[in-house]
């Protein structure tokens, strides 16, 4: 029988001190705490997301009604038939297109001609910049109540303006010509800060050593700015497109405060008709299948921008 | 790794098994008509208890809960009355979500006369017939009053069928009053329709920045609909005919078109610019800035136009009334005016001690000398006693117009489909007014929409569009 081997250490002390650690329990392996970690964010994600969009898919096929009970009868594609002819349908879809259309446009060139403006600012700019986020932090809920008093056409602030600069007054919410760009204004106000902050920041990303190569070859201004500041900045401003047309695509909070959708239904959004044909008729199944195929357009259309986007950038 | 896909695979079986569990057994729950409440008022806690209605918010709904909790709790000591508002344009999305539920955080909803037929039809309020017939002096109403915010199917105007069904008693009666400006168009008020148009043209001309009228225009709740319907009633139109349930081609007959003639082309331009949106708030707004030479709002609303804070007309209250005069509507070819004003009703989904809660209340609030008190209070009675009494005649100047209109009133449907009917109203007068669709168009689409909807069965697909 041989001697113990002794242990040499730096610190025999302390190793005599400290019992080895505890093998884990063969329950707590690496799987199971991966498990245990998720489990909760994914049970909420099922309930409170996975979980309505298959009930309200179940519910596009049937004739249900929420408040009139009863059973849900299957009326298959029915609804998407309906909706997918209806006349009303065709015209919110119009009125959504040219919202989200101009609303985007508006706020590119106006978010991006800002970003630029303060990128070749050295003095002052985190005090521009936090100041023109402003209006993107507040609800628009809010937003709407305070923009629908200063567009009121006889005690608002805008015709009053317009008054003292000799204009007649102008009937801003009221009007089939002006309810709309109304919308798309005070849409644009809010929500232009959003784009000029991933303009910005696709700005600052440019490389400095370009624009000095460029000012080596003596380019002009408009030269560096259409083959070096746009294209290096155009992918980045492409992605704030898709967040606000989704955004866009999906406005019902400042219809419902500015026009609830007048006059008439001239400014009546997808969304704002869906909110009608579930809750004033309470026709849960139509509005379901509704919900269903605007969710499926957006799907739709953002992968096929999505594609673009990656050929933009293979190319 | 295999692991993480079978909990994928797992997670969505068990979403699919619970959806398929909910699709067996919650869609098909249907609740098709109203329970019944109790003759005699069941045995009322001693508990601390809250009785909760649901209103939207103006005047009344606060006039009502502090003078509940001044006068109901001196008998009721335990009880605490809360009157919860939204907005008016949630107002119903706000008591039928809950009804969809099952479920309410209000125990009274005061319901728009219209609510009547869906929230009946869904069973979500309680059948109050065997307890009006054991507690209420019935004979003590005009017989329409108490139809209209109770009985179901809808009463004929101004009648009252003793053997229907009722679900609701009145809460707060309520009529337009013709408000006019003693100042610019003298102390009579006119007479007719007509002559009123052509006064306030006068007076618009005469008084450049003040417009010839004010009157309710916006497309949210039923503002631009009531103005139509009572125009509508005046020249002779009718809504609908109930018996055949027919709309085509009753609301757009030769009485319909020139009820819209006259308020689109006649009446229109006699209104502010950008008045196209005003509702309830905004021709008070116009009354009290002195801006409008005769407007047009419901009674309940009108108190504030009598407050000096809230007016340019004069610093005391009865400077204010040397310039404003109220007056019963104008007639034509008949004297209509339209029926507002709301019921209160029991949910059919509060707790027991609430319902029997609910029930003492309403037998409280329905007796002599309340009704009296809540006239004094500022509220609108539905009593006849309490209507000629001084105590509602003296409250305000405008109390006595409701008293003379009772006889005249006129309601719309209170059929289930009453939101998608007021709503397809609404926004076709209100797209009239602005230029929007030519009068005739709006008149047309109306009626052919409102047929559409009351002739669509259930077990098709698309309702609602």
């Amino acid at each position: 029988m041989s001697d113990p081997v002794t242990l040499t250490t730096d610190h025999p002390v302390q190793a005599a001190a400290t019992p080895p650690a505890r093998g884990r329990s063969r329950r707590l392996s690496d799987r199971w705490l991966t498990v245990a970690f998720i489990s909760p964010a994914l049970l909420l994600l099922l309930a409170m997301s996975v979980f309505p969009l298959l009930w309200a898919l179940y519910l596009s096929f049937t004739d249900y009604s929420a408040t009139r009970g009863g059973s849900a009868n299957f009326v298959w594609f029915e609804n998407y038939t309906a909706i997918l002819t209806s006349a009303q349908v065709h015209m919110r879809a119009l009125t959504t297109l040219i919202y989200v259309v101009g609303a985007v446009a508006l706020q590119i060139v106006l978010g991006f001609s800002i970003a630029y403006l303060i990128s070749r600012r050295t003095n002052g700019r985190g005090l521009l910049t936090t100041l023109f986020l402003v209006p993107m932090m507040l609800s628009p809920v809010v937003v709407g109540l305070f923009w629908k008093f200063m567009l009121d056409a006889q005690f608002g602030v805008i015709n009053s303006l317009l008054g003292s600069l000799g204009v007649g007054p102008v009937e801003w919410l009221t009007r089939q010509n002006t309810a709309l760009i109304s919308l798309i204004v005070v849409d644009t106000w809010q929500w232009t800060p959003f784009i000029m902050l991933i303009a910005l920041a696709g700005l600052t990303a440019v490389p400095k050593y370009l624009y000095e190569a460029a000012s080596i070859d003596r380019a002009s201004e408009w030269f560096r700015f259409r083959t070096i500041t746009l294209p290096l900045v155009w992918p980045l401003l492409l992605i704030a497109v898709l967040f606000r047309a989704i955004e866009a695509f999906r406005l019902f909070d400042l219809v419902y405060i500015l026009t609830s959708g007048g006059p008439g239904v001239s400014t009546e959004t997808l969304s704002f008709h869906v909110y009608k044909v579930a809750f004033l008729g309470f026709n849960t199944g139509t509005a379901s299948a509704y919900g269903i195929l605007m969710v499926l357009i957006v799907i739709v259309l953002a992968q096929l921008y999505m594609r673009y986007l990656n050929k933009l950038k293979e190319d | 790794m295999r692991y993480p896909k079978r909990i994928g695979r797992l997670s969505v079986a068990a979403m699919l098994l619970a959806t398929a569990v909910a699709c067996g057994g919650g869609a098909d729950e249907g609740a098709t008509s109203a329970p019944k409440a109790p003759a005699d008022i069941p045995e009322l806690t001693k508990d601390p208890l809250t009785l909760s209605f649901i209103w939207f918010d103006w005047p009344p709904a606060h006039a009502l809960e502090a003078f509940a909790n001044a006068e109901y709790t001196k008998g009721r000591s335990n009880v605490t009355i809360k009157v919860n508002t939204v907005p008016n344009a949630n107002w119903h999305d706000a008591m039928f979500t809950q009804f969809a539920a099952h479920k309410t955080d209000f125990d009274i909803p005061i319901l728009d006369s219209q609510h009547i037929g869906e929230a009946v039809t869904n069973g979500n309020i309680l059948d109050l017939t065997d307890f009006v017939k054991k507690n209420i002096d019935v004979n003590a109403y005009n017989p329409y009053l108490l139809a209209a915010y109770g009985q179901y199917p809808q009463a004929e105007t101004g009648k009252r069928d003793e053997n229907a069904s009722l679900y609701g008693l009145p809460l707060l009666g309520d009529t337009w009053t013709m408000i006019y400006r003693k100042d610019l168009i003298g102390d009579n008020p006119p007479k007719t329709w007509d002559e009123m148009i052509s006064v306030a043209q006068k007076c618009q001309t005469d008084n450049p920045g003040v417009s010839g009228l004010a009157f309710h225009q916006a497309n949210g709740s039923d503002a631009a609909a009531v103005t139509y319907n009572t125009v509508n009633g005046i020249y002779g139109g009718n809504l609908w005919d109930p018996k055949a349930r027919k709309i085509n081609g009753i609301m757009n007959d030769a009485a319909g078109q020139e009820a819209m003639d006259v308020l689109v082309n006649k009446m229109k331009p006699l209104t502010a610019p950008g008045s196209g949106n005003w509702f309830i708030d905004e021709v008070n707004a116009a009354v009290a800035q002195g801006k409008a030479c005769i407007a047009f709002n419901w009674i309940a609303a009108s108190g504030g136009l009598l407050d000096p804070k809230q007016s340019t007309l004069g610093t005391t209250r009865e400077e204010i009334l040397g310039k404003l005069g109220f007056a019963t509507l104008p007639s034509q070819k008949t004297d209509l005016v339209p029926l507002g004003g709301m019921g209160m009703h029991v949910s059919a989904y509060s707790s027991p001690e609430k319902q029997a809660e609910a029930l003492n209340f309403m037998k409280w609030f329905e007796q002599a000398d309340v009704q009296k008190k809540w006239a004094a209070a500022g509220g609108v009675p539905s009593r006849t006693d309490a209507l000629q009494s001084p105590e509602f005649l003296n409250a305000g100047p405008f109390n006595k117009v409701y008293t003379d209109s009772v006889s005249r009133m006129r309601d719309m449907w209170n059929v289930p489909e009453y939101a998608r009917l007021v709503d397809i109203e609404n926004t076709n007068v209100n797209a009239a007014l602005n230029g929007a669709k030519p009068p005739k168009q709006a008149l047309d689409d109306i009626a052919k929409e409102q047929q559409a909807v009351l002739d669509a069965g259930s077990g098709k697909g698309g309702g609602g569009l």
